[in-house]
């Protein structure tokens, strides 16, 4: 072969990085910070997605960013995301009309055990943001609800005006099968519910089987150690209670080294952690450092 | 080893001469605007290939990952077009020092992991290597490192001998490049004259890591040295220079670039850097490694323990770029031996 020679190309070397198409088929408002996108893949194909896999999406121009399922793959016509108004692409992906394209690529991670944890009660815990990639599971056991135990959500939010899935949450609270208890940190002048962060219910008001539950746990990364101790105190062990991470991750591959975790790629390993595989691992929820550091 | 012939100075000239009519070759050259500032890039003549340098700022890794890669261009209509972009021209990357050929192989590694990625293993796939052998400056610690005499990847290897250079051919690639050269078969006095060259590298070499690769894992999987990762953390600019220079660092971003009319651009791969401070920030403004300490030690603990355990060696070549582009003076065999000698002492 000659130095100077073209290589037949004879695979698209690019592919991991190129998103696919996916149409906005349906746009719905959450709350003033967040949308909700019902996607569906140009070539008509479903994902194939697990219950707490994520994606990564892109606008070309804007950039691309991970993002997890918000619906479940018992649902498959279609995909959900939620999106909160935080940067230059969320921005721009709140303008999006159906219609309208976006980039896609993935499912990528480990979601939630789900083959482990059937025939075990549910015990989801949702803080804020962190309802959306629960979602996914909630109604993943609510579409094959006799593969379930007990299924009960506890759902905080800072303020009413912030609850996400209002519809959703409602038909939760509804039926005989779920048990629901849902607060905010502070409350309105309309707000008739609970009101306190999410441990008070989770501590007062849910008694559970230790044995038999799984814990599955989304939110900000300061909730996790407080869920974490009133679980254990419940007497559950580290190994059934199940913490989503987030990072930024650029590729989804396990290459980029944005999520590296300790010796771990949230985006391989996880995103979805048995709690007694991040102790001992600095930095999995927060990062612990005095004050005099914090700067 | 393979065969081994002799290259004369003057053959080596009209081979490297050869090659690059033939098509492109990236090698060692003086920047035009600095003279005997060496780097890698693109030849246009024989006279222009280095091959007796210490080091490069840059190392040619940058041959296969360019700092900035464009993977597709795109048109941001509705629908958005998008439109790989493949680099398919074969070339030859000239005057490859052991140390950074092992740093390829460690690249050839990661990129292979399930799932592997494909634009590194393609660019690997267009190229022919020539490695050189060299002599260190104090910088250097390859020696303890195992990388000192590796000929890993390369199709031709050069070492420099009193009438020009032994080359040891290493693959079927590398005889075909041969067929360009006038070469002669090697003599006992031209391969004691390539040994003493070997000889002389090692026993200039004057730094080291104090401990074997395996002790030094150990060494950090075991303690803290909360203190002096402040310490060495309260020189350290966060500048990321230590990232850009490594031949084994392979972190990258994904960025889109707009042209100027703002219609359509590309989606760029580029170098990335641990050290910085956004390098670990996610949504919320949470962020991994804010405290400049986490980030100091996430960079010894990446490459001396977790690669370490997942590919069985440390991703760290002994090249000493690091140390030399370091705009606050910190020497990764001093912090190393550092760490090794409180932990001794602890023990």
């Amino acid at each position: 072969m000659r130095a100077a020679d073209e290589l037949p190309v004879t695979e698209d070397i690019t592919r991991f990085y190129r998103p696919e198409l996916a149409r906005v088929i349906a746009k719905q408002r959450l709350s003033e910070m967040m949308v909700l996108l019902r996607l569906q893949l140009n070539s008509a194909e479903t994902l194939d997605h697990g219950p707490g896999q994520f994606l990564q999406i892109s606008l070309p121009g804007y950039g691309e960013a991970p993002i997890s399922f918000c619906s479940s793959p018992t649902r498959t016509e279609s995909f959900e995301i939620c999106v909160a108004a935080v940067g230059n692409l969320s921005q721009a992906m709140h303008h999006l009309r159906p219609g309208d394209f976006v980039g896609v690529r993935g499912p990528y991670g480990h979601g939630f055990p789900v083959n482990d944890m059937r025939g075990r009660d549910i015990l989801c815990i949702a803080g804020g943001i962190g309802l959306a990639p629960l979602r996914s599971l909630i109604n993943y056991v609510a579409d094959r609800r006799s593969e379930f135990g007990r299924m009960i959500l506890v759902y905080g939010a800072r303020k009413p005006g912030e609850r996400l899935f209002k519809d959703d949450l409602a038909v939760w609270d509804a039926r005989d099968d779920f048990e629901t208890r849902y607060t905010v940190d502070e409350a309105d002048a309309d707000w008739t519910g609970r009101t306190g962060v999410v441990t008070i219910p989770l501590r007062d008001e849910v008694e559970i089987d230790p044995g038999r539950t799984t814990a599955a746990v989304v939110g900000p990364p300061v909730m996790y150690r407080f869920v974490a101790a009133e679980l254990l105190e419940k007497g559950m062990v580290a190994e059934d209670i199940l913490f989503s991470l987030e990072r930024r991750f650029k590729c989804g591959m396990g290459k980029c080294g944005h999520c590296q975790l300790n010796d771990l790629y949230v985006c391989q390993d996880g995103p979805v952690f048995r709690y007694s595989q991040l102790l001992g691992r600095s930095e999995a929820i927060e990062v612990w450092a005095p004050e005099d550091e914090r700067k | 080893m393979g065969r081994e012939l002799v290259m004369t100075r003057e053959g080596a000239q009209s081979f490297f001469g050869r090659l690059i009519e033939e098509g492109p070759v990236m090698g060692p050259r003086e920047r035009i605007s600095q003279p005997g500032f060496v780097m890698f890039d693109w030849l246009d003549s024989a006279g222009q290939l280095r091959l007796k340098y210490t080091t490069t700022t840059i190392p040619p890794k940058k041959a296969f990952f360019p700092p900035r890669q464009p993977l597709f261009e795109f048109e941001s209509s509705q629908p958005p077009t998008i439109t790989a972009v493949q680099e398919a021209t074969a070339f030859t990357l000239v005057g490859v020092h052991p140390c950074d050929l092992a740093a390829l192989e460690m690249l050839d590694d990661a990129y292979a992991q399930e799932p592997a990625e494909a634009c590194w293993p393609a660019a690997r796939a267009r190229a022919r290597v020539i490695g050189v052998d060299c002599l260190p400056d104090e910088y250097c610690f390859c020696f303890g490192f195992g990388t000192c005499y590796g000929r890993e990847g390369a199709d031709l290897f050069l070492t420099p001998i009193g009438r020009g250079y032994l080359v040891e051919v290493l693959t079927e690639a590398g005889g075909g490049m041969l067929r360009l050269s006038d070469v002669e078969d090697a003599t006992d006095a031209d391969r004691e004259q390539a040994a003493a060259f070997r000889r002389a590298k090692s026993e200039r070499m004057t730094a080291s890591i104090d401990a074997s690769p395996a002790e030094f894992a150990d060494i950090l999987e075991e303690d803290d040295f909360g203190e002096l990762w402040r310490e060495v953390a309260s020189r350290c600019y966060s500048c990321g220079s230590c990232n850009t220079t490594c031949p084994t660092c392979f972190c990258f971003d994904i960025k889109d670039e707009f042209d100027l009319g703002l219609t359509g651009g590309r989606r760029i791969r580029s170098w990335d850097s641990c050290q910085l401070q956004e390098f670990a920030l996610v949504a919320g403004g949470h962020n991994f490694r804010r405290i400049r300490w986490q980030r100091v030690r996430h960079r010894w603990h990446r490459k001396f323990l977790y690669l370490y355990r997942d590919f069985g060696r440390p991703y760290c070549t002994g090249c000493g770029r690091c140390s030399r582009a370091c705009t606050a003076d910190i020497n990764i065999v001093d912090v190393s031996n550092e760490i090794i000698g409180r932990a001794r002492g602890r023990a």
